[in-house]
C-alpha cells in the first residue's frame, strides 16, 4: 500500500504527463479510499480521458456512481464541452438578434484555445468551492490533465485575481474572462484550498526516464512557485528484468537505475514511492485493487497468444516517399515525451545523407535537438526556436515601432498589454512562419512543442490566416498564406509520433482531430519505442509487446493509412550513425512476423 | 458627455494579441485613457464579449444587420453616430470633443 494513502489530504491532485499512469494510480488510489468506507468523488479534467475505460463503466459531465465500488463517484470535465456551453451562454441570447456572420464571428472569436481553457477551469472551480459537494464527500482525486495543461489551470486564477485587481476596465488579452468576472470570490477560495498543506496534495507521477524526471522536476518548481508546496513523487512502471541475460531488458533496468540516480536534489526531497511495471494495461476494479498490493508477481506466466500479423515497416520507407520531393515541410507532431526530437533528428539525418538540403529546427523549449545529433552531420543545418527569446525580441519589435508615437500613458498600456500570454503565441508564430516560407527551396524538419502549444501554433497561423483574408487588398487568388501551406499536403507532411500506449494513442487521435478540424490532413504516423517491434525473450517484455499488439492495429484499422513502427532502443540514439540506423533498422524476424 | 464604442470581435482592446500589432488600436486604446482624463465617459463594448450590448442598442442593430461587421468599429457620443468603420485619430477626437464644448 502506499505511504500516500496513511493520512490523505480532502484533495489529491495527479500531475505528469500523458502516459505516466496518472488515471490508474488516481483510480487506485480512490478505490482504496472507497473500501474504507470513505466517500470519494474521482474527478478527471484531462481533455483526453479515459476514466470510463479504466473504470469499465460509464463516466460523464455530472457526477455518477461507481456502480462495482460502493461510495466512488466520478465526474468528468471536458474543457471542450465545456467551452461550447460558456459559448452558448455569450452566444445564445444575440443570436436571433444579430446577423448571421456577426454570429459567426464572435463564435470563432470563443473558439480559441483561450476560452477551453477558462471554461474548463471555471468548472474545476465549481467543484473546489461548492459548499454541497464538501458536504457530500471525504475526499475529492484529481485525476488531472497533462502538465503543461495542468500548470495553465493551476496559473491562471493568480493570474486573473491579480488582474481583474488592477485592470478595472477590463481591458485585456484574458477577454474571456470578463463573461466569468463575477466569479472572482471562487477563484480566490480556488486558489486558497490549491495552497492549503493541510486539504492538498500533489502527487506528481513519473516514470523511471529522464525526461519524464525532468519534466517532473519542472513541474514541482513551478507549482512550487505558485504557493503549492505540498507534493509528493510516486515513479510507476519501474522495471526489473526477468531474463538476465536479455540485452533489451538488462539495458532497460540499468536505464531505469541511472535516471533515478540522478534525480534532481528538488524531487530527491520530496516523500518518494515506487509502483512497478506491470504485464497488462490496468484495467477494471480488480487490476486497480491490485495495484498498490504487493510486488508484481503477475509477470513470469505468459504465453504469447498475439496473432501472427506483420507489423507495419520501418522508417526508412517514409523517408523514401519524403526525399522524392527534394524540398518541403516536415513537421513531427506529439505529446511531451514520445521521442518527436529523435524521430525528427532520425529523419533529417537520413535526408541529409541522401544529398538534400536539410534545415532542423525546433520549437520545443525541452528539446536538445543537438545533443541527439551529436555533432555536425554535412548537409544539415540546425536552429531554434526559443520562445522565450523570440518574445523577447518581438516585445522590443513592437515598443520601437508601434509604440513609437505614443505618449507615456498610451505606451504604458501597450507594455501592460504586451504582458499577456498570447504574446508569446504571436512572437513563436512569427518565427515559426518564417520557417514554414523556407522549405520552399529546401527541406525543412521541424521538431514541433507538446501538444497544446502546437495547437496554439496553428490556432495563431489560423487567425493570421482570417486576418490576412479580411485586410489585404492584394487579390485573393494570389495570397500564400502559411496556413495554406500546412494545409497544402505536397508542401506539408505531418508526421504524428505516438508511444503503442493507450494514453499516447488517445492523445495522438486527438491531436490528429484537432488537426483535421483546422483543414490539416496528417501524413503519416509513427509508433515509437515499440517492444512488438523490438528483439526480446524477457516475459516482462514479451507481455508488454503483447500488448501493444490491439493498439497498434488499431492505429492500422482506424487511425491512418501510413504508419512506421520504431523499435525500442537498448540505448537512446546518439549521433549520426545511431539515428540512421533508427531509419533502416529491419524489422525483427521469425518471432512476429512469421 | 458620453462615448459607446462598439469594437469588432477581438481578444483585446490593444490588439496586441492579433497576428500583428495594429497601431491605430493602440493608439486608440491610449486615446481612450485621454478622453477619460478629459471627463468624456467612455465605454468600450466587444463583440465576442458583450454581444448583448450590440443586439439591445436600436442603432448598432440596425447598422449591423444593413452592413455587417465592416461597420465596426462604431462610435456613438451621447447616443450620436460619430465615427464608424474605422478608429478616429487623436486629431479628431480633439476636434470632436471642441463641438461639444469640452476643453
Amino acid at each position: 500500500m502506499l505511504r500516500l494513502l496513511d493520512d490523505p489530504t480532502r484533495y489529491l491532485f495527479f500531475t505528469g504527463k500523458g502516459g505516466v499512469g496518472k488515471t490508474s494510480l488516481a483510480t487506485a488510489t480512490a478505490i482504496a479510499l472507497a473500501d474504507r468506507g470513505q466517500r470519494v468523488l474521482l474527478v478527471s479534467t484531462d481533455p483526453a480521458s479515459n476514466l470510463g475505460q479504466v473504470l469499465e463503466c460509464d463516466v460523464a459531465n455530472t457526477i455518477m456512481a461507481v456502480p462495482a465500488v460502493p461510495g466512488l463517484s466520478t465526474i468528468d470535465i471536458d474543457p471542450e464541452a465545456a467551452a461550447r456551453a460558456y459559448r452558448e451562454r455569450v452566444v445564445g441570447p444575440v443570436r436571433a438578434t444579430l446577423p448571421d456572420d456577426v454570429v459567426g464571428q464572435i463564435e470563432e472569436q470563443l473558439s480559441g484555445a483561450c476560452t477551453t481553457e477558462i471554461a474548463a477551469f471555471d468548472e474545476f472551480t465549481k467543484l473546489l468551492t461548492d459548499q454541497d459537494l464538501i458536504h457530500a464527500f471525504d475526499y475529492v482525486i484529481f485525476d488531472t490533465a497533462p502538465t503543461g495543461h495542468t500548470l495553465r489551470l493551476l496559473q491562471l486564477p493568480a493570474a486573473w485575481s491579480s488582474f481583474i485587481e488592477e485592470n478595472p476596465g477590463g481591458a485585456s488579452c484574458l477577454g474571456p474572462l470578463s463573461g466569468l468576472e463575477a466569479q472572482r470570490v471562487q477563484y480566490a477560495d480556488a486558489v486558497r484550498s490549491l495552497r492549503d498543506p493541510a486539504g492538498t496534495t500533489l502527487v506528481l507521477v513519473s516514470r523511471p526516464e529522464r525526461s519524464a524526471l525532468a519534466e517532473a522536476d519542472r513541474t514541482s518548481a513551478e507549482l512550487s512557485t505558485l504557493g503549492l508546496d505540498n507534493q509528493r513523487l510516486v515513479i510507476n512502471g519501474v522495471f526489473e528484468a526477468h531474463d538476465l541475460k536479455d540485452p533489451l531488458a538488462s539495458a532497460l533496468e540499468r536505464r531505469a537505475r541511472t535516471a533515478l540516480a540522478g534525480i534532481s536534489s528538488r524531487l530527491s526531497a520530496l516523500p518518494r514511492e515506487f509502483v512497478p511495471l506491470r504485464a497488462a494495461n490496468v484495467v477494471g476494479t480488480a487490476a486497480l485493487r491490485s495495484l498498490f498490493a504487493a510486488p508484481a508477481t503477475d509477470t513470469p506466466d505468459f504465453a504469447d497468444t498475439t496473432p501472427d500479423t506483420a507489423l507495419p515497416p520501418s522508417l526508412g520507407q517514409l523517408v523514401d516517399e519524403i526525399a522524392g520531393e527534394g524540398h518541403g515541410l516536415l513537421l513531427v507532431m506529439g505529446k511531451g515525451g514520445v521521442g518527436k526530437t529523435t524521430i525528427a533528428a532520425a529523419g533529417a539525418v537520413e535526408l541529409a545523407a541522401r544529398g538534400l538540403s536539410v534545415l532542423l529546427s525546433t520549437t520545443d523549449p525541452a528539446a536538445h535537438v543537438a545533443d541527439a545529433l551529436g555533432g555536425d552531420v554535412h548537409g544539415l543545418t540546425v536552429s531554434r526556436i526559443d520562445p522565450r527569446e523570440e518574445t523577447r525580441r518581438y516585445v522590443e519589435r513592437v515598443l520601437a515601432t508601434k509604440g513609437k508615437e505614443l505618449d507615456e500613458d498610451g505606451r504604458h498600456l501597450l507594455e501592460e498589454d504586451l504582458r499577456s500570454p498570447c504574446t508569446e503565441e504571436v512572437a513563436v508564430f512569427h518565427a515559426f512562419s518564417r520557417i514554414v516560407n523556407q522549405a520552399r527551396r529546401s527541406v525543412v524538419v521541424l521538431d514541433t512543442a507538446p501538444t497544446g502549444h502546437t495547437l496554439l501554433l496553428l490556432d495563431a497561423t489560423g487567425a493570421y490566416h482570417r486576418d490576412v483574408m479580411r485586410t489585404t487588398t492584394v487579390p485573393a487568388d494570389r495570397i500564400v498564406t502559411p496556413m495554406m501551406r500546412l494545409r497544402d499536403p505536397e508542401y506539408t507532411r505531418i508526421l504524428i509520433v505516438t508511444l503503442p500506449e493507450t494514453t499516447p494513442v488517445l492523445e495522438a487521435a486527438r491531436l490528429q482531430k484537432d488537426l483535421r478540424r483546422a483543414g490539416i490532413e496528417p501524413f503519416a504516423w509513427i509508433i515509437n519505442q515499440s517492444i512488438a517491434a523490438a528483439d526480446t525473450s524477457d516475459p516482462l517484455l514479451l507481455a508488454r509487446a503483447a500488448a501493444e499488439r490491439p493498439l497498434i492495429q488499431r492505429v492500422q484499422d482506424e487511425l491512418s493509412g501510413r504508419i512506421a513502427i520504431v523499435p525500442l532502443q537498448a540505448e537512446p540514439p546518439i549521433g549520426p550513425q545511431h539515428l540512421r540506423a533508427l531509419v533502416a533498422r529491419p524489422m525483427p524476424k521469425a518471432r512476429f512476423d512469421g | 458627455m458620453r462615448l459607446d464604442v462598439f469594437d469588432p470581435a477581438m481578444c483585446c482592446s490593444s490588439g496586441v494579441c492579433g497576428a500583428d500589432v495594429d497601431a491605430s488600436l493602440v493608439q486608440f486604446a491610449a486615446d481612450v485613457k485621454w478622453l477619460l482624463t478629459r471627463g468624456v465617459a467612455v465605454q468600450r463594448y466587444n463583440l465576442s464579449q458583450q454581444p448583448g450590448a450590440f443586439a439591445s442598442t436600436g442603432i448598432v442593430r440596425q447598422t449591423l444587420q444593413a452592413d455587417g461587421v465592416e461597420c465596426l468599429p462604431l462610435g456613438l457620443l451621447d447616443g450620436r453616430v460619430v465615427f464608424r468603420g474605422q478608429y478616429p485619430s487623436r486629431q479628431e477626437l480633439q476636434h470632436l470633443m471642441k463641438l461639444e464644448g469640452v476643453s
